[in-house]
């Protein structure tokens, strides 16, 4: 907005300020009304903007100084707080339970990004191949999950993983009563069965990301891939998947900043356990600074949280440009 | 592979993922239907099971509670974005090459990050606990997302419609709201939907501010199954009720929800 007003007002002194000195006068006097009109305007826009900005910078801006400040304390909440430098930095990296929680979102990456990615991609693929009637259906039901609230998630899940829920049920249907176990209480079963709720869940923003992205690839990629005699497979590989980079980029970058920051589904399904199996950061923050207040703990786990999210979302963005 | 049994496959597939993502709602519903409290289908559908739940978690209260922060949160987001994305994106701002830059940090900066001191002076100040306290913050962390939505739906509009207002004389206040307002509706429409799923889907931030009486449906909903465990029937009633209202606008605004949350998403 401002470079094209400003190129016509160039554009404008140009024209007409060779040719007679009055001209240039005029010129002179508009530039100077409208750079008036404006900056009025940009003042009554800073009033515009100012409540919003106001609140944000209360609720959000202060309190993340305050998050920082926070961090290099030792503060149980009530009794007065000591100052420990990086201390709390230091035992998210050498506190074994804490430390864990990194391992456990390692796990959980593969279940909230790589595996959503992969069937979003699928479905996509599978719904944007041909116009073929029903596919709007099938893309409702993908999406849907997207919009339940996640506790009616995690109350869903709670029941198909129960020792006589649905998931257990059908495997003594078809006779696999060996496999049957409490899934959410066992040890090394429970953070995959978390993790796949999170992938129930994503692929659909995944798919509808992808079917987006796929609708402007241009067609003639698709006729001249045909042409050269390419099945569905190679097709999908030699034309889409390039085509779909940058979704993939903001697919990849929203899915593992959330299962770095997977809270909800968590919390209402295992709290973390059995033992600390399925604790994340976020469910260790909560812990720290709510149920036996560690404050400083707590503020250093949200700013670590806070820069892996940033990191990770320049580090896609640099990656995905580059290539 | 032939065209048709191309076609063919295509559709298996699908089908197939279609019934992994139903599998878990389906059974829910029968579970919510079920006049057996382990929640097992049955074809005698118990439609009572919503009314006894929604008394015995005494739903009323906590589905006022959310309905209540979250009409306050929209109106007053969706004028704040109103307002904000006109600024930014028609009138221009004093300081917005700082000021727009901070903006979209905030789109980056998640509630984990500030929650602990929040919470902490909150509670000096007597905003825990009480409805106040999570509009503001809801209201808050929904002002970068507003101003950057509003802005982008102002800037498609064609600029010769404020010229030719101010040649009218109309005032900034005046072309945003004859002019610019009626021209937007399908953006603000959108932003409506969205922070309002946003919004009664939370859970983390009234899970830390709001406790008895103020606890919303959602946080309402994690007790209620903590105290029914063994009359799932209930309890998957009870989840029902909580999420039926997204549920339904998704049914009526699937379209808009959908491209929303996609720009929502493209915004980082």
């Amino acid at each position: 907005m401002s470079i094209t007003q400003a190129g016509a007002a160039v554009s404008l002194e140009t024209d007409d300020g060779g040719s007679a000195a009055t001209g240039a006068i005029i010129t002179r006097y508009r530039k100077g009304r409208t750079s008036h009109a404006r900056r009025r305007a940009r003042m009554a826009g800073l009033l515009f903007a100012a409540p919003g900005l106001l609140i944000y910078g209360v609720v959000v801006l202060w309190p993340l100084v305050q998050s920082l400040q926070y961090s290099f304390y030792e503060w149980d909440g009530i009794t007065a707080a000591v100052w420990v430098g990086f201390d709390n930095y230091l035992s998210f990296f050498t506190d074994p339970v804490l430390r864990s929680t990194l391992g456990n979102v390692l796990v959980l990456i593969v279940f909230f990004a790589v595996l959503p990615i992969a069937l979003g991609l699928l479905s996509a693929a599978l719904i944007t191949a041909g116009k073929r009637p029903g596919m709007a259906i099938y893309r409702w039901i993908f999406f849907l999950p997207q919009v339940l609230t996640s506790v009616v998630i995690a109350l869903l899940f709670k029941r198909m993983y129960a020792p006589e829920g649905p998931i257990n049920e059908a495997l003594r249907a078809v006779g696999l009563d060996a496999l049957t176990k409490n899934w959410l209480g066992d040890f090394t079963w429970a953070l995959p069965a978390v993790g796949l709720i999170g992938t129930w869940v994503t692929f659909g923003f995944c798919m509808v990301l992808f079917i987006a992205g796929a609708s402007s690839i241009a067609p003639e990629l698709y006729e001249a891939a045909r042409m050269d005699g390419a099945g569905p497979v190679r097709e999908f590989f030699a034309v889409t998947l390039p085509g779909l980079r940058g979704q993939i980029a903001v697919a990849l970058t929203l899915t593992i900043t959330a299962a770095l920051r997977a809270f909800d589904l968590i919390w209402i399904t295992t709290r973390g356990g059995p033992g600390t199996s399925t604790l994340t950061p976020a469910v260790a923050l909560y812990k720290a600074a709510f149920v036996n207040p560690d404050v400083g703990q707590a503020a250093a786990i949200g700013v670590v949280m806070a820069i892996l999210c940033l990191v990770i979302a320049v580090v896609i963005t640099r990656v995905s440009e580059k290539e | 592979m032939s065209l048709r049994s191309e076609k063919l496959w295509n559709y298996v597939i699908l089908t197939v993922m279609a019934l992994i993502v139903v599998w878990p709602v389906g059974t829910f519903i029968a579970a919510a239907l079920s006049p057996d409290r382990a929640g097992r289908p049955s074809a005698d559908l118990q439609w009572g099971n919503f009314v006894t739940a929604w008394t015995n978690a005494e739903f009323s209260r906590s589905m006022t509670v959310s309905l209540t922060i979250t009409v306050v949160v929209v109106l007053v987001g969706t004028v704040l974005a109103l307002l904000g994305g006109y600024a930014f994106g028609v009138l221009g701002v004093v300081g917005d090459r700082v000021l727009f830059p901070v903006i979209l940090v905030g789109m980056m900066i998640s509630l984990e990050a500030i929650i602990v001191p929040l919470y902490y002076q909150f509670r000096t100040l007597g905003l825990t606990d009480t409805l106040l306290g999570v509009i503001l913050i809801h209201i808050g962390m929904g002002v970068p997302f507003g101003v950057f939505w509003m802005r982008a739906a102002f800037r498609a509009l064609p600029r010769g419609i404020f010229e030719s207002a101010e040649m009218d004389g109309a005032g900034p206040m005046r072309m945003l709201w004859s002019i610019a307002v009626p021209n937007l509706m399908p953006a603000v429409y959108t932003f409506i939907l969205l922070s309002f799923m946003w919004t009664w889907n939370d859970y983390f931030l009234s899970l830390v501010f709001l406790h008895g009486d103020n606890q919303t449906a959602t946080v309402a909903l994690g007790v209620f199954q903590g105290k029914f465990v063994t009359q799932i029937n209930l309890m998957a009633a009870g989840g029902l009720i909580v999420a039926a209202p997204v549920l339904i606008l998704y049914v009526i605004f699937q379209r808009k929800f959908i491209s929303g949350m996609l720009a929502g998403a493209i915004k980082e």
